[in-house]
């Protein structure tokens, strides 16, 4: 497993090898990940895509460390995740991961600044203040900071969650239909968002959508059926997904 | 349909309902439990006596004046016993002296054999007869130098008949060595609250009390073919020509006697009740937030209803519903802990020396009606805040998180809450300061401090935030992030930290009053000690201050150690038409040995002059040589003269002080309650205590201490009241905690998303441990620092309305007043461990996507 981690190599920042996940036993079994395999690279944006069920949440929720695979191995920079014990597992969440759910991202009793800070301060450490502005100013928050989540907007507070998740320069991050709470128009500032982050600013996401024209933002989209991976195309436009998730019948 | 409702939501909550349940169930038991304890010591006693006194007809005895201060019936000369016994209606007629705190067997080392708080009677006892309480258990009645006692005692100083024991008694220059001739039970009960007795043969007894040729009364037995009113009217006729002297039925003494038992168990009774309210009324702010938290949880599926049409009421129906079966639930086991509960308290007070006889529960209707009543009403009364602001659920709030019941307005909070406040305020001070009758003022005072803690309560939740920020600061500043999310948690739903507080404000409250009185009775206490009492020995009672023949005087005062020893009696007179409490005190020692502190006048007041306090002097507008007309006890009524007047009526607890030289021939009985001596010149005090013990070695019931000694048994008796509402009021302390835990428990619950939130983002189980930590401690310093301030308030009102004569001083508890906050941070971190544990473990992905 380890000579396999060292193949990865410098370019693949979090990879999935054999990655099955089993919900359940016997008659109540589900195969929601069957022995797949993912690699994910340093700067680039990909999209997860494929119909209701096929494992996509399991996917990013197993992933980043939030819940265990069953069997195979998922690898995030040289650490193989079934290594850590749960505490090692929260703290690789803390410091080399960032996550954006699909809703409730944000703790409501802290501003938007002290949400996008959390992790930083759960770890003690100092936040990198010109990243900090340089995070803030590309989400376009700047006069929002001291508002509560509730006193802003459902895409203010998916920007916020972002920024969260950006603040911490992880390694990679996980986002499960971020834009899927919200109407197409705040929805595409978000994925310009994200793409503005990946293209500027070096960042690793892997989104989860079901939507063409989200996929189109990304660098990359994998489709998955049934808990494999069973086509991937490059630089995708919406047309080309259309066409292609009609084909898989979806 | 609604019912359904209710049945699901009850069966998916019932986890959540169980500490509310728990916290009503202890009130509602208690409630009961001091019902049937009190229930079924009163039939005990009553079929005691009823035995006891099954084969008296009629009984003689002296009248009883408003005016006695005796516990000792009137004595009355032993001849007339002829009179009546010649009468050919009665068969029987037994003389008896009795005395109660004054004769007791003595141990080896010469101190009296007594149980801790219940009485110890001495009587005469001419053996098993139709007319006698007690029964033979083993041995003979006494004769001569004997003595039968009880079984209780018997066991409990290991005394068998045959055993030579010696006995005291105020008649005696010494101890009287006597045998034990018998066992006796009173009735057939072994145990009677633990109370002690000996008897004697009338003789014996005469000699023991000093009181030749006088006995207290005359139980008969009559010809059973007459009526009871044709007895009574035979002795009535024989007795004519003693006009102090009465006769009464054997039913009517039975009922006087019970009587008098149903006083001291309903004394207990209401005192175990008042803290069984109290209890209740701690756990009203529990279910309270319980419901409240359930509703803000299923706000969502609230919402559903509302916007599928469900009405406003509707849904106020399903909650008000749901908290009425857990109203009878609760009844139920109440009235089941209700039982444990009594046993508990019997066990304590056996525990304690007071052991009661066995008899069965009496389980009355009226126990069960009002156990189901207030079970019931205190959960459906409490469930109508939340019920009713359910009715204000919007449809939205299924659409959309956050959407939360339209809360009532500050400004309408700040009227209704100052209202309550105001009124309950006005009721304690009412209580504290009217010029009503007892039991009104009680009414009120108990009334005052619901309202008050009430509308505190409201009023808190107007400064819960603020308050409960400031309290986190110093812990956000040292721990950071955890102590941050913590205040910010405490602070975010002012209501329920308000509610969690409360609960344990009430309880804290209370003890802080009660502190500030017992505190203050200390500092009065120290105060008259230092100012009035320049005695450099102690003379009384020291297990029940109770009155002891005034000869112990006359032995001390015939030491040469001894300078001077002044008396102080305890009198009921008869002033211008009103009964008033009075004081007999040695005058001639004027301020010698205790200073009432003479502002103008003399002591000299002989036979026909009396000293009265300044301010009741300024009220009746009395100055020096104006008389007054006093009625005594023995119903001598004369003129007297005021000689001088007085500025410290704290020293005897009294405003009128007679020459106790001319007093003693006034009372039933020539004892004193109190005495202070001073030690001659050139004697060291140790040599003049032990003088003065050897004197009195034949009272071991009195305790002869120095000043220091004298201060800390005081301090005791004071810790030993305290510790006692302590106990009681701990239950409260518990009930609080429990809803501490409560509300916790259920807030983490309403908070999972938020938890696995902060999970997901790398949030350690230690960091969310201590940050549900922090949240409990600053809501349990909270209602500490509301409880205190609030206790503080009543303690001091409280002291200020006793009259001086009891408590003069003002005294702060302020360490306490830090420990109780510590205390509430204490027990804030303890009721968190299982509701962080519970958010520490819970699955992150679970708790992420819980609805
Ligand atoms: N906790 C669970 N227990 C049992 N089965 C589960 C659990 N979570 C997911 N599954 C099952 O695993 C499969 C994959 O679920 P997953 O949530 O990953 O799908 P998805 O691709 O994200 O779907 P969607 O597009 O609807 O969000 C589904 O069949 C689902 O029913
Ligand atoms: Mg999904």
């Amino acid at each position: 497993m380890m000579t396999e981690a060292t193949q990865v190599g410098g370019a693949v920042i979090a990879a999935a090898r054999t990655v099955t996940k089993i919900y359940g036993s016997g008659e109540t079994e589900v195969r929601a990940l069957n022995g797949l395999n993912a690699d994910f690279r340093r700067g680039q944006f990909t999209a997860v895509m494929g119909p209701s069920g096929s494992g996509k949440s399991t996917l990013m929720h197993v992933m980043a460390g939030l819940d265990r695979a069953t069997s195979g191995e998922v690898i995030i920079g040289e650490t193989l995740l079934s290594t850590l014990n749960e505490k090692q597992l929260t703290l690789l969440r803390r410091d080399r991961i960032g996550f954006v759910f699909q809703a409730y991202n944000l703790v409501p009793t802290l501003s938007a600044e002290e949400n996008m800070v959390l992790p930083l301060q759960l770890a003690g450490r100092k936040r990198d203040q010109a990243w900090f502005d340089q995070v803030v100013g590309a989400v376009g928050l700047g006069d929002r900071l001291t508002h509560r989540p509730n006193e802003l907007s459902g895409g203010q507070q998916q920007r916020v969650a972002v920024a969260r998740a950006l603040v911490g320069q992880p390694d990679i991050i996980f986002a499960d239909e971020p834009t899927g709470n919200l109407d197409s128009r705040t929805g595409h500032e978000i994925l310009d968002f994200l793409q503005t982050a990946v293209r500027q600013l070096d960042q690793t996401i892997v989104m989860v959508t079901h939507d063409p024209i989200s996929a189109s933002y990304t660098d990359r989209a994998i489709f998955l059926t049934d808990g494999e991976i069973t086509s991937e195309m490059g630089s995708p436009n919406a047309d080309e997904i259309y066409n292609h998730m009609r084909s898989l019948g979806a | 349909m609604i019912l359904k409702l209710v049945r699901r939501n009850i069966a998916a909550t019932k986890g959540r309902l169980l500490l509310m349940l728990l916290s009503i169930v202890l009130g509602v038991s208690f409630v009961s439990g001091s019902f049937l304890l009190a229930d079924s010591l009163r039939s005990i006693f009553s079929q005691i006596t009823e035995t006891a006194f099954a084969g008296v007809d009629a009984q003689v005895r002296g009248v009883e004046d408003e005016l006695a201060t005796s516990f000792e019936p009137l004595r009355f000369p032993d001849d007339v016993v002829d009179q009546v016994a010649s009468l050919p209606e009665i068969e029987l007629a037994e003389p008896s002296l009795t005395a109660v705190f004054q004769v007791f067997t003595v141990a080896e080392d010469g101190s009296n054999n007594r149980p801790q708080g219940p009485p110890v009677f001495a009587g005469s006892w001419a053996g098993e007869s139709e007319v006698s309480a007690f029964n033979l258990r083993e041995g003979t009645a006494p004769q001569g130098a004997e003595v039968a006692i009880d079984s209780t005692q018997a066991e409990t100083h290991e005394l068998a008949v045959g055993d030579q024991i010696r006995v005291s008694g105020p008649g005696l220059e010494d101890f009287l060595p006597v045998t034990v001739s018998g066992i006796v039970t009173f009735g057939e009960t072994e145990a009677l609250g633990g109370a002690y007795f000996n008897l004697f043969e009338l003789e014996t007894m005469q000699q023991l009390m000093g009181a030749e040729g006088l006995i207290d009364g005359i139980l008969l037995n009559g010809d059973d073919a007459l009526s009871n009113a044709q007895l009574l009217a035979a002795v009535e006729a024989a007795i004519g020509d003693h006009p102090d002297l009465e006769v009464v039925s054997g039913t009517t003494l039975a009922d006087e006697q019970s009587g008098d038992f149903n006083e001291i168990i309903d004394i207990l009774g209401y005192v175990l009740l008042g803290f069984a309210l109290v209890v209740l009324f701690v756990s009203i702010f529990i279910i309270y937030n319980t419901f409240a938290i359930l509703i803000s949880q299923r706000i969502r599926q609230f919402g559903l209803l509302r916007s599928i049409g469900m009405t406003g009421s509707q849904l106020s129906r399903i909650v008000l519903i749901e908290a009425l079966i857990i109203g009878v639930i609760a009844s139920i086991l109440g009235l089941v802990g209700g039982i444990g509960i009594s046993w508990l308290l019997k066990q304590l007070f056996a525990a304690g020396g007071g052991e009661f006889p066995d008899g069965p529960l009496i389980f009355k209707p009226r126990t069960i009606l009002i156990v189901f009543g207030l079970g019931i009403g205190v959960t459906v009364g409490s469930a109508l805040l939340p019920a009713f602001a359910s009715q204000r659920i919007p449809a939205l709030a299924a659409l959309r998180d956050g959407a939360a019941a339209r809360q009532s307005s500050r400004s309408r909070r700040i009227l209704i809450g100052g209202l309550v406040t105001a009124a309950g305020a006005a009721l304690l001070l009412l209580g504290l300061f009217g010029s009503v009758d007892t039991t009104p003022r009680l009414a009120s005072l108990g009334f005052g401090a619901i309202l008050l803690f009430i509308g505190v309560a409201a009023l808190s939740v107007l400064f819960a935030s603020a308050v409960t920020r400031a309290i986190g600061r110093p812990i956000e500043a040292v721990t950071g992030l955890t102590g941050r999310l913590g205040r910010d948690n405490a602070s975010r739903n002012p209501q329920r930290t308000a509610a969690t507080a409360t609960a344990l404000m009430i309880g804290l409250a209370l003890i802080t009053g009660v502190l500030v009185l017992t505190e203050s009775l200390r500092s009065s206490f120290d105060k008259i000690l230092d100012e009035a009492v320049a005695a450099d020995l102690f003379v009384y009672d020291d297990n029940q201050q109770f009155p002891f023949a005034s000869t112990a005087l006359d032995r001390l005062g015939a030491l040469p150690e001894i300078a001077d020893v002044a008396g102080v009696s305890d009198l009921r007179v008869e002033i211008d038409g009103g009964v008033e409490s009075a004081s007999g005190f040695d005058v001639v020692t004027e301020n010698r040995v205790l200073d009432p502190k003479l502002t103008e006048g003399t002591y000299a007041a002989g036979s026909d002059g009396v000293l009265v306090f300044r301010d009741t002097a300024e009220e009746r507008g009395l100055t020096l040589g104006d008389q007054v007309t006093v009625r005594f006890e023995d119903d001598f009524t004369g003129e007297f003269s005021i000689v001088g007047i007085f500025d410290d009526n704290a020293l005897f607890g009294t405003d009128w002080i007679f020459d106790r030289a001319f007093t003693a021939q006034r009372q039933n009985q020539d004892a004193v309650l109190f005495a202070g001596a001073t030690i001659a010149d050139g004697i060291d005090i140790a040599q003049g205590q032990a003088a003065a013990e050897t004197a009195v070695a034949s009272f071991p019931q009195l305790a002869i201490e120095n000043n220091a000694e004298f201060k800390e048994t005081q301090e005791g008796q004071i810790n030993s009241i305290l510790y006692l509402v302590f106990g009681l009021l701990a239950l409260c302390i518990i009930v609080a905690f429990i809803g501490i835990v409560n509300t916790m428990a259920l807030s983490i619950l309403e908070r999972t998303r938020e938890i696995g939130l902060l999970r997901a983002v790398g949030t350690s189980r230690r960091q969310l441990r201590s940050m549900v930590r922090w949240e409990a401690m600053i809501v349990g310093v909270f209602g500490a620092l509301l409880g205190v301030v609030l206790g503080l308030v009543i303690g001091i009102a409280a002291v200020t309305a006793i009259p001086d004569s009891f408590i003069s001083e003002v005294s702060i508890p302020w360490v306490w007043a830090i420990i109780f906050m510590i205390i509430g941070g204490l027990l804030g971190m303890l009721a968190a461990f299982f509701p962080a544990n519970r958010a520490a473990n819970m699955n992150v992905l679970d708790a992420i996507s819980a609805t």
